[in-house]
């Protein structure tokens, strides 16, 4: 059983963002929703002033809070350590995101719309030239059954009402596929593997490098690992931080 | 033996009178309001209340719902603790309240069970997977089980096992609803051996319901107290709190409710009497102070030694938005402990003063409520996201109130039902 983890090298992020459009295409996730998320950070005062990024996918936690608290276990961490949820066990009541400090979980508050970036049916052309046939509009992989235990866990806008997150792309590391995020990273910031191999670049670059974890006092053992950076504190101002869900 | 104090008319069973039928379809016209804001939730998603996500849609995922989910449980305290006082300490003064407050505690633990089913995005799936794939290793679990179940269970063997005695007398007087009372009494005939088994059983219920009294407060307290992650929230004192605030709620809910039926039913005045008032009062009071020295020392450890995000927060009741909740809540209190305080000097309680007492402390438990849900979710973030606001939608205004109107109508739909207080004091004879 391989035992998965993100390396994230943050000397090497330029904030470019690339990494949060590719999660949204590959997941289809609604508006408003960053499954992956690139804080833009300034630290001190002008002339001073110091840019870092830090992209935020889920943690993956070992010790995850948001599985603790789950009264129905639809949220669940897999064997191979990736933490997922059962969009057909959730009901909706939200205490993994409060439970949460990574501010990862972001909620269906309305019904998906279907096609919502992808509408091929208006598409005269595409209709032409696939003689009437339309490519779908979402990856029919995410309508699948990962894992030993069978559940409908991969992509998003399944439900109303449910919660959802980053999946470390399920269907796609199923296949033998890197994450949507570190497969399409400009500057090969993300590495994604399995912890269990010596010889794998994650283990390699966690032996080489300095590192550290979002949080680590609050003890919930990430399986993320921040590379060649330091974490946020307090005196970081977000810049062009997305504004999004909120009325004015 | 036959009613001697009251007949069926004083009791106001089965008298609809104008006030009643006003009260009725004003009450009825607002839960219609309310089951029709909830369609709107049930049909657009929770995107219609003001709830979002916490972090980068700058919100906040719990709100008014489960503000109002502790709240009317914490009301809910009322009935079960004074029955236990009455029936193990022999507290005769509460006796005539046992029944309504009984009462509160079932139909309070039924709003929360109601305003849980509000806060989830998938209700239906609520009801069976919270039983089917029931998880005790979360917080949650407790409040389904210990509370909703638990607790619900044991007032609802309480109330009926109390008013059995009440049910056989009434149904010795010719009435529509006579098939009802012998239902209710189910072959008790107040016999001296039936009384003696019926107060050993209430004993020992009694007994065996006050431990579950400070575990269901407690567990409430837990869903937030264990959250390490989560500034405000993480802290020992929150289950005793919890505990506290719940107690003073539900005693002035009760104390309001006593007067009420008071003033509406001149003919229980002989049996609700000043001396009820006064130790309402005084549990008032001293759970009151209580509440208030929690929050002192609460507020002083986290301003004191909190770390950064701990001090923000403090600040942000003390001086900030959230100040007008944070001193609502504590002058509500205060206010309402001094009126205590001044009256037990005096050695004169008067009814009024221990009412404006309930209804300070209600205000303050439901401020408070909503300041342990919402400040450390917009304000409580470890990362650098900016952060939340949280404005409640007419859509959560009207299902909460919606809800409470329900309470309230079935309280009124059961006085007419069934003597609120309870005929002649059982221990009198």
């Amino acid at each position: 059983m391989p035992k998965y983890a993100m390396t994230i090298d943050l000397a090497r992020c330029m904030g470019c963002r690339a990494c949060m459009v590719a999660c949204k295409v590959e997941n289809n996730t609604p508006e408003e929703q960053f499954w992956m998320y690139v804080f833009r950070l300034e630290e001190g005062e002008f002339p001073d002033t110091r840019l870092t990024f830090l992209p935020r996918p889920c943690q993956h936690c070992d010790n995850a809070p948001c599985v603790k608290v789950c009264p129905v276990g639809a949220r669940y961490k897999r064997e191979d350590g990736i933490v997922l949820t059962d969009f057909q066990r959730c009901i909706g009541c939200r205490y993994c995101e409060v439970a949460c400090p990574y501010g990862v979980n972001y909620f269906h508050w309305k019904s998906p719309k279907k096609g919502q970036y992808l509408n091929w049916n208006k598409d005269a052309e595409v209709k032409e030239r696939g003689n009437g046939e339309t490519p779908p509009w979402h990856n029919p992989d995410h309508d699948r059954r990962y894992g030993e235990e069978r559940r409908l866990t991969a992509g998003a806008v399944h439900y109303k009402g449910v919660m959802g997150k980053c999946t470390f792309c399920v269907h796609r590391v199923e296949k033998g596929l890197e994450p949507a995020c570190v497969a399409n990273c400009p500057v090969r910031v993300f590495e994604f593997g399995d912890l269990e191999d010596p010889e794998s670049t994650v283990s390699r670059k966690l032996r080489e490098s300095n590192r550290f974890r979002l949080l680590e006092d609050v003890g919930t053992e990430p399986r993320v690992f921040y590379l060649n950076g330091q974490p946020p504190t307090s005196e970081h101002r977000q810049l062009d931080a997305v504004k999004g869900g909120k009325k004015g | 033996m036959s009613i001697q104090a009251r007949t069926l008319r004083d009791t106001g069973v089965g008298r609809w009178g104008p006030l009643s039928v006003a009260a009725g379809a004003a009450l009825l016209a607002i839960v219609a309001v309310g089951i029709a804001a909830y369609s709107q939730q049930l049909i657009h998603g929770e995107v219609v209340t003001g709830l979002r996500d916490w972090g980068t849609q700058g919100g906040s995922p719990w709100g008014l719902y489960i503000a109002f989910v502790v709240y009317f449980i914490g009301v809910s305290f009322a009935g079960i603790s004074i029955a236990a006082l009455v029936r193990l300490l022999r507290i005769e003064a509460l006796q005539p309240i046992t029944r309504m407050a009984e009462l509160l505690t079932i139909v309070s633990l039924v709003l929360g069970a109601f305003s849980v089913l509000a806060d989830l995005g998938q209700p239906l799936r609520g009801i069976t997977n919270l039983f089917r794939y029931a998880r005790p290793q979360s917080p949650f679990f407790g409040t389904f089980s210990l509370v909703m179940a638990g607790y619900l269970f044991a007032s609802l063997v309480y109330f009926y096992l109390a008013g059995r005695r009440d049910a056989y007398l009434l149904a010795q007087e010719p009435s529509r609803l006579q098939w009802f009372y012998r239902w209710w009494a189910a072959g008790y005939r107040d016999t001296p051996a039936q009384r003696a088994r019926h107060e050993r059983t209430s004993f020992l219920l009694a007994i065996a319901i006050l431990p579950l009294l400070v575990t269901a407060h407690s567990t409430l307290g837990l869903v937030f107290g264990l959250m390490g992650g989560r500034p405000g929230w993480f802290s020992a004192l929150q289950a005793p709190g919890f505990v506290v605030l719940a107690g003073v709620s539900g005693l002035g809910h009760i104390a309001v409710m006593a007067a009420l039926v008071r003033w509406l039913l001149p003919s229980t005045r002989e049996q609700i009497r000043p001396a009820t008032f006064r130790l309402l009062g005084i549990f008032l009071m001293v759970l009151g102070m209580i509440y208030l020295y929690f929050t002192l020392i609460e507020v002083l450890t986290a301003g004191y030694a909190g770390h950064e995000r701990e001090q923000e927060l403090v600040a942000l009741l003390l001086w900030g938005t959230y100040a007008p909740y944070f001193w609502a809540g504590t002058v509500g209190l205060g206010a309402a402990v001094t009126i205590g305080l001044v009256q037990g000097l005096r050695g004169s309680w008067n009814i009024g003063a221990v009412v404006a007492m309930g209804i300070l402390v209600n205000i303050a438990a439901i401020a408070k409520r909503l300041i342990i849900v919402t400040p450390s979710l917009t304000h409580g973030s470890l990362l650098p996201y900016g952060h939340g606001v949280y404005i409640p939608t007419w859509v959560e205004v009207a299902i909460i109130v919606g809800l409470m109107s329900l309470g309230a109508l079935a309280i009124l739909a059961f006085s007419k039902l069934f003597p609120i207080v309870p005929l002649e004091s059982e221990h009198a004879s």
